[in-house]
């Protein structure tokens, strides 16, 4: 029989193995959360760490400010296309690497060496590939006759200049995010994928289905959860990551043709100094995520029950 | 009997284990920072110089400084765009390095670092009249305080190749603004070479815009601080800009990085670009041919005959608050580096000038050839610039000559008043690169550009002078 007191073996044991869990989020997730949510309402500079409290101020300027205006439309371009991209090819990728072949392993390998690197190594390699001077792909273009002369297909300057126009920065930034993610997006869909019962699909078959009749009426349907869980750390990751466009573009080109809001919270309260109107620009990101978080967590749910 | 170890106790072990460092961890990395017993300690934190070999010389010199005043020296290096975040950090934390060595004035660090008017004053006494620019980037004369110690500052020229410019018609360069529009425009219709001012979010643009500005007589603020953008002077030369974009330059433009104008001249692609000599420097290393067609040109005259150049890379020293107990030592050792800045000419390979040109020349073996008859650092960067000691063999002699009174065209960035914190903002958030490239990019009429960065420019004056950082001055 287990003992009545309060504070049982067991109990003590299991509030020991939950202290570094409440310690680490404590730490490391609510006090930051509650600085910034104090720092957005007050006059905070890096320069100084005394501050006053002025109320909303930094929120009304934030909507007043076109930078802003700008970099939310580009986090929701960033995101939404990023997401659209890599949740497509994942699929396509997963359904082949689920079939046998030879160099299967090789293959999954070579699919995972993008998350195996270090985010800021492999996108200083894309800054390199995107020179506007040294480019590979410009060179490769060049000598395919379709750019550097005139009547080529890219024009008849000697450079595209992949990270100074605004159309192709936003591309190029779009695409080594792409890279970034599939890996993960696609190992995931691998799991879903194999988790669905063979026999469904086979009585669908001999139901006389087609491919894209059990893509639309049972492998897409039962892969949905794995889906949504897909679309909603990739979500997370793209809304907050500004690794990708500071190395590329530092949000250019001007103005701010591919700024997204985590790079404008840090131009503005690292390199503007301006910690207040940082800290109200990254407490944007919460509402919006916790929204997203909760659609999406809903349908899946939804889906589940189904 | 042998006693197993669980999985229940290989979790309570390491539960514990990390409880303990969690708690303990900030105690532990508290004493790195804490002064040992005995013998003193010295921390300076500073940029990886953009000439490697100054700090190869600048290491070696710390810890001898050191040893000869019996005081440990940790000198740590690191990315110019992780000074900022490093040292507000150590501001948040009340501790770390006891000197903080910017490129740019530091200004919104100013109520969480010492008040240096006591070391200026001593260097002036020891080494004479510091260059004007210098003091505007270090002292606030509304709160009357030094926040910074600025010791040298580095020279920002055009850079331009010969023999296009000679094919042109102008064998010595542009002189003017208009030179400039004209025939770089000639050079890349006739020579298909483009010329290589930047409008980009970065450090170069920014130095540009701003010489621009200057050069046609307005800037964002007054001497007394006050925001002035918004006028026809403005309009004007972002006009200018906008038709030099047309005439001269290529999209690439808009995504350059700080070494993109370095890499455009030294790989034969710019005619003229706007930069230190460091761009010249790498040439001589990597492409000798280019590096003898290199030659210089002070800032560009705009239309009413003033030519500015904007101070880019300006060397300011703080000692912060947290570091009060080492000011001593410090503002010690910041002298000892101003009395020596023979060196930091030399081994920078010209980059860095002093900040005090009247410092007396230490005697003995300075590790460079010694220069009959300098006995002060302007008698030796007059020689210097005059006959530059590091030009390849063969190569045409003085061409640094057009450098030589580069202090009277040199200014801060601010000018014509003090580079206060709302002028930081201003650069660091790109405010006048982007007013340019909105017309160039032809998003925006040259006036609606100008009012949107004159209005930007005021909220972040406004903002800074509640702070109290900037006066009130009529």
């Amino acid at each position: 029989m287990r003992s009545g007191r309060p504070f049982h073996r067991d109990s003590l044991t299991a509030f020991a193995l939950l202290v570094p869990v409440v310690v680490y989020l404590a730490a490391f997730i609510g006090f930051p959360f509650v600085m910034s949510f104090i720092y957005s309402i007050s006059n905070a500079t890096i320069g100084d760490p005394h501050f006053s409290i002025t109320g909303l101020n930094n929120f009304r300027e934030m909507f007043h400010d076109a930078a802003f205006r700008t970099s939310l439309a580009n986090t929701f371009i960033f995101t939404f296309v990023s997401i659209a991209l890599v949740i497509v090819l994942a699929h396509i990728l997963a359904e082949l690497l689920i079939r046998d072949f030879p160099g299967k392993w090789i293959a999954r390998f070579l699919l995972m060496l993008p998350w195996t690197t270090p985010i800021a190594l492999g996108t200083i390699g894309f800054l390199w590939f995107m020179d506007s001077v040294y480019s590979p792909f410009d060179w490769l273009l060049r000598k395919l006759g379709l750019l550097g002369s005139p009547g080529d297909l890219f024009g008849p300057m000697s450079n595209l200049y992949w990270l100074a126009r605004p159309g192709l920065a936003m591309a190029s930034v779009i695409l080594v995010h792409v890279w970034r993610l599939l890996p993960l997006a696609t190992v995931i869909l691998i799991a879903g994928l194999n988790a669905i019962p063979r026999e469904i699909v086979e009585a669908a078959q001999i139901d006389g289905a087609g491919y894209f009749r059990r893509l639309f009426h049972i492998t897409l349907p039962l892969l949905f959860p794995v889906i949504g869980v897909t679309v909603l750390f990739s979500v997370f990751f793209t809304f907050t990551d500004m690794t990708v466009v500071w190395i590329l573009t530092r949000g250019g080109p001007p103005p701010h043709a591919t700024q997204v809001l985590a790079s404008l919270a840090f131009l503005k309260s690292i390199q503007g100094g301006d910690l207040a109107q940082g800290a109200a620009i990254s407490l944007f990101f919460f509402p919006v995520l916790a929204g997203i978080a909760a659609i999406v967590l809903r349908l899946v749910k939804k889906a589940v029950v189904v | 009997m042998t006693r197993y170890f669980s999985r229940r106790d290989f979790i309570k072990t390491t539960g514990i284990g990390t409880v303990g460092l969690a708690l303990g961890g900030p105690a532990f990395i508290g004493k790195a920072f804490a002064q040992p017993a005995g013998r003193r300690t010295l921390r300076i934190l500073q940029w990886s110089h953009f000439v490697p070999r100054y700090d190869r010389w600048f290491d070696p010199f710390v810890k001898r400084w050191g040893e000869e005043h019996n005081i440990n020296v940790i000198i740590n290096h690191i990315s110019l765009s992780d000074l900022r975040s490093t040292f507000a950090s150590e501001v948040v934390a009340g501790r770390g390095h006891d000197i903080v060595e910017f490129i740019d004035p530091p200004s919104d660090f100013e109520p969480s670092v010492l008040d240096l008017s006591d070391l200026n004053q001593e260097a002036r006494h020891r080494f004479g009249q510091q260059v004007p620019f210098a003091t505007r980037s270090s002292y606030n004369p509304d709160t009357k305080k030094y926040y910074g110690f600025c010791h040298g500052w580095t020279i920002d020229p055009g850079d331009y190749r010969k023999s296009l410019w000679q094919k042109v018609g102008k064998p010595d360069g542009p002189r003017t603004w208009e030179d400039l529009l004209v025939y770089a425009a000639r050079i890349k219709q006739e020579l298909g070479i483009q010329n290589g001012i930047g409008l980009s979010q970065e450090l170069d643009s920014n130095m540009a815009g701003r010489a621009l500005l200057w050069s046609f007589d307005t800037g964002t603020q007054d001497a007394r601080e006050h925001v002035i953008l918004d006028n026809r002077k403005t309009v004007e030369a972002v006009k200018y800009m906008a038709n030099l974009y047309d005439r001269t330059l290529t999209p690439e433009v808009f995504g350059w990085t700080p070494a993109s104008n370095n890499q455009l001249l030294i790989a034969g692609r710019a005619s003229y670009i706007l930069n230190s000599i460091s761009a010249y420097r790498s040439a001589q290393k990597d492409v000798p041919e280019i590096a003898k067609d290199i030659y210089f040109s002070p800032a560009l005259k705009g239309p009413g005959g003033s030519g500015w150049a904007c101070e880019h890379v300006i060397y300011v020293s703080v000692i912060p608050k947290f570091a009060a107990a080492n000011a001593d030592i410090a503002k010690q050792f910041l002298l000892d580096l101003c009395a020596n800045y023979d060196r930091a000419m030399w081994e920078s390979e010209l980059y860095a000038s002093p900040a005090f040109f009247n410092t007396p020349l230490l005697s003995g073996d300075r590790g460079y050839p010694r220069v009959r008859g300098a006995k002060k650092m302007r008698d030796l960067f007059s020689h210097w610039f005059s006959d530059d000691p590091y030009a390849l063999p063969g190569e045409a002699r003085g061409k640094l000559l057009p450098l030589k009174d580069a202090e009277s065209w040199a200014t801060n960035v601010g000018h014509p008043g003090p580079a206060n914190p709302a002028e930081g903002e201003i650069f660091g958030t790109y405010i006048i690169p982007n007013m340019f490239a909105r017309v160039a990019q032809k998003q925006q009429r040259a006036e609606e550009s100008v009012k949107q960065a004159a209005a930007e420019c005021q909220r972040i004056f406004d903002k800074w002078r509640a702070k109290g950082l900037i006066g009130h001055r009529g």
